[in-house]
C-alpha cells in the first residue's frame, strides 16, 4: 500500500502560502453556510431585503476569492516540480498488476 | 395547434435548426485522427482550455431543470427549497477547488475516464466500481428525463402539440427534437455539446440580462416582486394549513434545512458523472482551477432566474395562467410569454429548449461510458478495442436517450422530478468512494460499499417516508432525521461515512485484503503541463486499457 507523503513537500515549503489558501476557501463555503448571518430583511439595499442582496454579491466576492486561490496555488508549483517530473519519469513500469 | 404565435415557433425553430447543423458540423471542429476512440468521443479530445471549458461546464451544470424546476420552487415555496440553489452554487466552488485537480491528474496518469473507472483503480475492486457506475447511470437517466419535461413546459406554454389526445402524436415534437439531439450525439460526441454551448450561453445571457432589467419595469419593480414573494409565501395555504413557504429563513428548522440542502447539493455535484466528463475533457489543471473561479458568473444568472419565481407571483396574468395550469414549472415559459414581445419570447424559449439538450447530450454520452467502461468492459469483454468500446458508448447513448424519453413521455411529470430528488440523494453516497479516495487510501473497500449500501437504502427509505398532507409519499427531499430537519441526502451520506469509519477499523484489524492500487501519491498532483504526462504500460491483464499506448498524445494535436 502506498501512503500519500511526497505532496506534503509544497505546504511544508510554503506554510503561509499554503494557511491563506486554506483560510480563503474555509471562509467561503462558512459565510454561506451559517445562514443566521445574513438571514435577514434588513438593512434593504435597494430593493431587495438583506438576504438576498448578500446571496446576490456573494458570487462576484467569491469569484475574485477564489482566482486569489489560483494564483496563490500557482506560488507553491515550483517546489513540487522537479520532485513530481522525476517520478513521473519512472511511471510507466508501476503498473505492475 | 390553435393558439400558436407564429412568430415565436418560428424564431424556435430557426434557431433549432442552427443548433441541429453545429451539432454535426461539430465532429469536424478540433478533428482528431482517430475518432474512434472513447478519449475523442467521449472526452472531446481531452483538450479543451479555459475557454472552452467554461462554456460547456456551465452548459453541463446549469440545465434547463434550473431555468425551469427552481424558479418554480422559488413561485411555489420560497428561500429554503427554492433559493438555496443560490447558496449551493456558491458552496460547491470552493469545495471541489479541493478534489478535482486531484482527480483530472490522477485521471490522465491512467487514462480514466470515468469516476468508477478512478474507484476501480484506486482500490482494486470491481464491486465498489460497479457500485458507483450503477449509481452514476441509475441518477442520470431521470435527470436527462427532466431535460425533456423542462423542454416539454415551453412546448405547452407555445400551444404546439397540445391538442391531440394521442401520446404519440402530441409528443410529436418533443420526440423530433430528441431524435435530433440523439444522431448528433452519436456522431459528434462531447464535441457537439461543447459547440452548441455557446449557442447556448449566448441565448440565455441575453435573456436572463433581458429579463432582468425589463421585466421589473413591466410589473412595479424589484420592491413590488419581493412583496408579491412574501405575501403569496405567508398565505395560510387550504390544503396544509401552514404558510406557502418560507421567504427569509429565521428559524432555526428551516435554516438548517436551507443549509444541508445547499451543502448536500454542493457536495453531491461533482460526483454526477457528466459533470465529471466535463472536467476530464480539459487540457490542463489550470483550465480547472481557473474555471471554478469563473463559473460562479453563471451563479448570478441563476440567482436572478430564481428571482424570476417570485415576478412570475408578481405579474397577476402569469400567476393565473400558472394556477390554472395546476404546474409550477410553467412559471417562467407563462412570464417570459405575457411580458416580451413575441419574436423575443422565441429567442428565450429557444434559450431553454437548447438549454435542456446540452445537458442532456453530456450526461448521455456520460452514462454510455460509465455502461462501456465500468460493465461491458469490466465484466463481459474485457479485451474490448478502443474502437468497439467507442462504437458501444454511442449505441449505448442513443438507448439511454430513448429511455429518457419514454420516461418523460410516459410517466406524469411530478414522478420524474421525485425521481431527481431521488438520484441527487443516491449520487451523494458515492462522494465517500470517489473523494476520500483521492486523499487517502485509508478507507477499505468493502466498508466503502457496505457504507455506500447503507447510505442508499436509508436515502430511498427515507425520501419515501416524506409526505404532506396533499401528498403521502415522495412529497420531497427535506425531512426530520436523528431529530432535524436536514436534507435527506446528507443524513444518508452522514450515515454512509459513519458505517465505512467503523467498518474499515475492523476490516483493517482482521487483515481482510484491501486490494491492489495502481495510483502513485505523486500522479495526483502532477501537471502535464509541468511534467510530461506519464504513458501508461499496457498491464499484463485485459484489465487495464488496451490499446492505451498512444492515448496520451491525442489531446495534443
Amino acid at each position: 500500500m502506498t501512503q500519500p507523503v511526497k505532496h506534503k513537500s509544497s505546504i511544508a515549503a510554503h506554510p503561509v502560502t499554503s494557511a491563506i489558501i486554506a483560510i480563503i476557501l474555509i471562509a467561503a463555503v462558512f459565510f454561506v453556510l451559517w445562514v443566521p448571518l445574513y438571514a435577514r430583511a434588513t438593512p434593504k439595499v435597494g430593493d431587495f431585503p438583506f438576504f438576498y442582496f448578500y446571496l446576490l454579491v456573494y458570487m462576484p466576492v467569491l469569484g475574485i476569492a477564489l482566482w486569489i486561490v489560483v494564483m496563490l496555488q500557482r506560488r507553491l508549483r515550483p517546489a513540487p516540480d522537479p520532485d513530481a517530473a522525476a517520478v513521473a519519469g519512472a511511471d510507466p513500469g508501476e503498473v505492475a498488476q | 395547434m390553435s393558439h400558436v404565435n407564429y412568430v415565436t415557433f418560428t424564431i424556435v425553430l430557426v434557431l433549432f435548426l442552427v443548433v441541429t447543423l453545429v451539432g454535426f458540423a461539430a465532429a469536424r471542429w478540433r478533428r482528431a485522427e482517430d475518432m474512434m476512440h472513447l478519449n475523442e468521443w467521449g472526452l472531446g479530445g481531452r483538450g479543451f482550455g479555459t475557454f472552452v471549458s467554461w462554456f460547456l461546464l456551465g452548459g453541463d451544470l446549469y440545465t434547463a431543470y434550473t431555468f425551469i424546476a427552481v424558479p418554480a420552487a422559488v413561485f411555489g415555496a420560497g428561500a429554503v427549497t427554492g433559493f438555496f440553489a443560490v447558496s449551493y452554487t456558491i458552496m460547491v466552488f470552493p469545495i471541489v477547488l479541493i478534489f478535482l485537480p486531484r482527480l483530472w491528474s490522477v485521471a490522465r496518469a491512467h487514462n480514466y475516464i470515468t469516476p468508477a473507472d478512478f474507484v476501480r483503480g484506486r482500490y482494486g475492486s470491481r464491486g465498489l466500481s460497479l457500485a458507483v457506475a450503477f449509481t452514476g447511470i441509475l441518477a442520470l437517466m431521470p435527470y436527462i428525463a427532466l431535460q425533456l419535461v423542462g423542454i416539454q413546459a415551453v412546448l405547452t406554454v407555445m400551444g404546439v402539440g397540445t391538442t391531440s389526445t394521442n401520446t404519440f402524436l402530441k409528443d410529436l415534437p418533443l420526440i423530433i427534437a430528441f431524435l435530433v439531439l440523439a444522431v448528433f450525439t452519436y456522431v459528434s460526441g462531447l464535441r457537439a455539446p461543447a459547440l452548441i454551448a455557446f449557442i447556448k450561453d449566448t441565448l440565455v445571457y441575453l435573456v436572463i440580462i433581458v429579463a432582468i432589467f425589463y421585466i421589473p419595469t413591466r410589473i412595479g419593480g424589484w420592491g413590488h416582486i419581493f412583496a408579491a414573494g412574501q405575501a403569496h409565501l405567508k398565505a395560510i395555504s387550504p390544503t396544509t394549513h401552514k404558510p406557502n413557504g418560507v421567504f427569509i429563513p429565521i428559524s432555526g428548522n428551516s435554516q438548517l434545512a436551507f443549509s444541508t440542502l445547499a451543502l448536500g447539493s454542493a457536495l453531491a455535484l461533482f460526483c454526477y458523472p457528466h459533470a465529471v466528463t466535463g472536467v476530464l475533457s480539459t487540457k490542463s489543471r489550470d483550465v480547472i482551477k481557473r474555471n471554478m473561479s469563473l463559473l460562479p458568473l453563471y451563479s448570478v444568472m441563476l440567482a436572478f432566474i430564481a428571482l424570476l419565481g417570485y415576478a412570475a407571483l408578481a405579474d397577476k396574468t402569469t400567476a393565473a395562467h400558472v394556477k390554472k395550469a395546476g404546474n409550477a414549472q410553467l412559471a417562467v415559459p407563462y412570464l417570459f410569454q405575457h411580458l416580451f414581445p413575441s419574436w423575443f419570447v422565441g429567442v428565450a424559449f429557444a434559450a431553454i429548449v437548447i438549454g435542456a439538450l446540452v445537458p442532456a447530450a453530456i450526461m448521455s454520452i456520460a452514462a454510455a461510458n460509465l455502461f462501456t467502461r465500468n460493465i461491458f468492459r469490466e465484466f463481459f469483454k474485457p479485451d474490448a478495442s478502443p474502437q468497439l468500446q467507442t462504437r458501444m458508448s454511442r449505441w449505448v447513448s442513443l438507448v439511454i436517450k430513448l429511455g429518457a424519453l419514454l420516461f418523460a413521455i410516459e410517466l406524469h411529470p411530478s414522478f420524474s422530478i421525485d425521481l431527481q430528488l431521488l438520484g441527487g440523494i443516491w449520487i451523494l453516497q458515492t462522494f465517500p468512494s470517489l473523494v476520500s479516495g483521492l486523499f487517502t487510501r485509508w478507507f477499505h473497500r468493502w466498508a466503502l460499499l457496505a457504507g455506500w449500501l447503507g447510505g442508499m437504502v436509508f436515502g430511498t427509505i427515507a425520501a419515501y417516508k416524506v409526505a404532506t398532507p396533499t401528498t403521502s409519499h415522495w412529497a420531497g427531499s427535506v425531512d426530520i432525521e436523528f431529530g432535524h430537519t436536514v436534507y435527506i441526502g446528507l443524513a444518508a451520506v452522514i450515515l454512509n461515512i459513519a458505517i465505512s469509519l467503523v467498518l474499515t477499523v475492523i476490516l483493517n484489524a482482521t487483515r481482510v485484503p484491501s486490494g491492489a492500487d495502481e495510483t502513485l501519491p505523486d500522479q495526483y498532483t502532477a501537471d502535464p503541463a509541468a511534467a510530461p504526462a506519464p504513458v501508461p504500460a499496457a498491464p499484463g491483464l485485459g484489465l487495464g486499457a488496451p490499446g492505451a499506448a498512444g492515448d496520451q498524445n491525442l489531446g495534443m494535436t
